[in-house]
């Protein structure tokens, strides 16, 4: 059967972003790191082999936006504010409850974008695309126990600043 | 195992990334442990939080310009072809190139690859449309009956909330040449979607492992139906999800 781009890059578009958007932290440098990431992939669609096109994607992604800023480290980049994110809160909860849901989102937004760039995208990586240790290491080029100290070292900071000490 | 071992674990064990034996002894350290038993709960309540962190969708216009991309490049200049066909005419590895390819095309004609394709066709057709539901309920007593009189069949609906999948809705769906149900399961920010329709034979077939386009599929068949899951958790996640529905 033969594979098209719109078949299997495309739907991954919402994961690029999200990733790029993590990555660069603001919306404007998420969609021009996720257009250029789309014009290289299409141009290396015909060398996508194995069958896992979205860590291919993130690969290409994270290549675009550290290949154009080097010496980005994402510790002290612009914020643009982010009023505009969109963020549906769960269907069913009460008026309190949505208000004590988007409260923990925002803060959960804040502690990561905190972290050292390197912790925050093996943390979204893991957490919110729900890859393997394995995928993780392939896209950002490190060896598996690496993934596995930067997570730890991740969740050692936001357990500071996210649970109230027990 | 010292606390000092297992504490270096215990992210790994909730990730379900330590082999079976390692994950069994670091679990039983902290159920003896106060302090392991903590920081397990402690990383397990940092992961729901991290989980509900926002999820950045495209925006529309990226969408737009990305798709105005590809219609651009797919005009290709006719002399590039000819370039890239004499190419691979000429190198030895161009016959490898095609023998691989017809390997390939092959394999695709397997009755159960062709519906793998087709199961995650329609995952990514219902998430780009946004249509995941034609019937949006965490009750399974709600989502069930629904499927009466639309389906000659009744699909088993369970809710595994309890075990972190909640259950948030079903819709009809047409695979395999026939109307099937799809049911949608949560994990986090991602959507699960299981396939579920009669198997012709009495056949049991344990779950079989897939990944296709950057999709996770599993596939079993059990009690007289035929199950396809789909989503884009890791394998751990799905893994657990088919276990935990099996139960």
């Amino acid at each position: 059967m033969p594979r098209s781009f719109e078949d299997v890059v495309l739907p991954h578009l919402d994961a690029a972003f999200n990733y790029a958007r993590w990555l660069t932290k603001n919306d404007a440098d998420a969609e021009d790191v996720v257009q250029d990431a789309y014009i290289r992939a299409l141009r290396f669609f015909s060398s996508l082999r194995d069958e896992n096109a979205r860590a291919w994607l993130f690969t290409i992604v994270r290549n675009t936006w550290y290949g154009r800023f080097p010496r980005r480290t994402g510790s002290a980049v612009v914020n643009v504010p982010d009023e505009d994110f969109e963020h549906r809160p769960d269907v069913g909860l009460d008026p309190e409850a949505q208000m004590i849901q988007q409260q923990t989102v925002e803060q959960v937004r804040r502690a990561l974008e905190t972290l050292p760039a390197d912790y925050r995208e093996v943390l979204v990586l893991r957490e919110l695309e729900g890859l393997s240790y394995k995928e993780i290491a392939a896209i950002v080029e490190i060896p598996i126990g690496t993934v596995m100290s930067r997570l730890a070292r991740a969740r050692e900071r936001l357990t500071g600043v996210l649970v109230p000490a027990n | 195992m010292e606390c000092r071992e297992v504490e270096d674990l215990l992210g790994a064990c909730l990730d379900g990334e330590l082999e079976p034996a390692l994950a069994t002894s670091v679990r039983g350290h902290a159920d003896t442990c106060t302090t392991c038993r903590q920081r397990l709960a402690n990383l397990e309540s940092i992961g729901r939080m991290v989980r509900h962190a926002p999820y950045y969708q495209a925006p529309a216009g990226l969408r737009a310009q990305v798709i105005h991309a590809r219609a651009r490049s797919a005009a290709t200049p006719h002399w590039l072809a000819w370039a890239a066909a004499a190419v691979v005419v000429a190198s030895l590895t161009g016959s490898i190139v095609f023998v691989t390819s017809a390997t390939r095309a092959a394999r695709a004609l397997d009755p159960v690859d062709a519906v793998a394709q087709e199961v995650v066709s329609s995952h990514v057709r219902a998430l780009m449309a946004a249509h995941l539901f034609d019937v949006q309920s965490t009750d399974q007593h709600t989502v069930k009956p629904w499927f009466l009189g639309k389906l000659d069949f009744s699909p088993p609906v369970t809710d595994l909330a309890q075990a972190g999948y909640p259950l948030t809705g079903g819709r009809l769906d047409y695979l395999a040449g026939r109307p099937v149900a799809a049911l949608v399961y949560t994990r986090g920010q991602h959507a699960i979607n299981l396939f579920v329709w009669p198997e012709a034979s009495n056949a049991v077939r344990s779950s079989d492992a897939r990944a296709l386009r950057g999709f996770h599929v599993r596939h079993w068949v059990r009690g007289g139906m035929s199950y396809w899951a789909v989503s884009d958790v890791n394998d751990a996640d799905l893994d657990r999800f088919v276990l935990a529905l099996q139960q």
